[in-house]
């Protein structure tokens, strides 16, 4: 497939930086004068995770044995240590040893 | 503050490392880093980093990402809304969820200084550059990322992201039926779709659920 052009890559890197300003901006100019529920509270709050969800769950199923160790240990490791750095360590280390000794 | 620049100048490195094996240039990573400033959405868009660019998806997902922004500094306004519109404007392109809460437990606590959003903000930015360009430069002298589990710095940093944000039991539904989706929509429709289609179920699974089994909530 044809490289990426610096022009295209300008303008996603333009698009995403005016997405990431303005929705900070956004709360400043709008939002404070429009109230927001509990129920737009508990919408936004769950759909800015689950975007993560939605981008981690293929990289899970459909990845090689190292990629979901990876995953297990890293969530495990964060879910009962709460230690962000061991967990992606660990989760990269087990990827490693994977595909070392398995793959 | 410190010790969550020092953790910053670890992220960004990841995401450096992450960068370059995604194909990105040195620049571009940069870029992102010194003007998006937002490592969950730098992060995903890493995995969309294809030619041809999937613009509409990219910026869904930002948008998908960042609307809490919307929510966090509305919440921060009663505070702003004092300075001179520029400086407002200016400080304001500094929040992060960490300097967010940060400045909002001040000023609850009576601080009508914004020093902490301005200066935390600041130092979490310089941490997150620095890092950047330290991980590109380390990224780019391995010659076997995968070998060295380089290629599941995204995954695992996405997932300790969504995880590590703190004992949230009411999310686990959501986060299910977020997962499910995604995987069917990734399946069945149409390329890139399924990240959408998990953050709106996500959402929208959130608000039917009964309020009684939200009661975990922070």
């Amino acid at each position: 497939m044809a490289p990426i052009t610096t022009t295209q890559s300008l303008a996603a890197i333009g698009l995403l930086v005016l997405i990431a300003y303005f929705s900070r901006a956004a709360g400043l100019l709008i939002m404070a004068r429009i109230p927001v529920g509990p129920q737009a509270r508990r919408f936004v709050d769950a759909m800015s995770s689950s975007v993560l969800i939605a981008v981690i769950t293929p990289l899970v199923i459909e990845g090689d044995g190292g990629a979901r160790l990876a995953a297990i240990v890293a969530g495990l490791v964060i879910l009962c240590l709460r230690r962000p750095l061991l967990a992606i360590g660990m989760g990269m280390g087990s990827a490693s040893l994977w595909r070392l000794w398995l793959a | 503050m410190l010790p969550l620049a020092g953790f910053t100048v670890v992220f960004g490195l990841a995401f450096g490392v992450a960068a370059t094996n995604n194909g990105m240039a040195g620049w571009e990573a940069m870029l992102m880093s010194a003007f998006m400033f937002a490592a969950p959405s730098q992060f995903a868009a890493l995995e969309l980093w294809q030619s041809p660019l999937p613009l509409l998806a990219m910026a869904t997902t930002t948008l998908a990402i960042h609307t809490r922004h919307i929510l966090m500094s509305a919440a921060l306004h009663p505070w702003l809304y004092t300075l001179p519109k520029r400086q407002r404007f200016a400080v304001i392109g500094l929040l992060t969820d960490s300097n967010w809460a940060m400045s909002l437990s001040a000023y609850q606590h009576g601080e009508r200084n914004v020093g902490v959003l301005l200066g935390g903000g600041l130092a979490l930015w310089a941490a997150w550059v620095i890092g950047t360009g330290m991980g590109l430069v380390w990224g780019e002298g391995i010659a076997e990322p995968r070998r060295y589990g380089l290629d599941v710095i995204m995954l695992c940093f996405l997932l300790v992201m969504v995880i590590g944000a703190g004992p949230r039991n009411s999310l686990y539904v959501p986060w299910l039926a977020a997962a499910v989706s995604a995987m069917l929509a990734y399946w069945y429709l149409p390329p890139y779709l399924h990240v959408m289609v998990g953050a709106l179920t996500g959402g929208l699974v959130a608000v039917v659920q009964r309020p009684s089994s939200a009661s975990g909530e922070r």
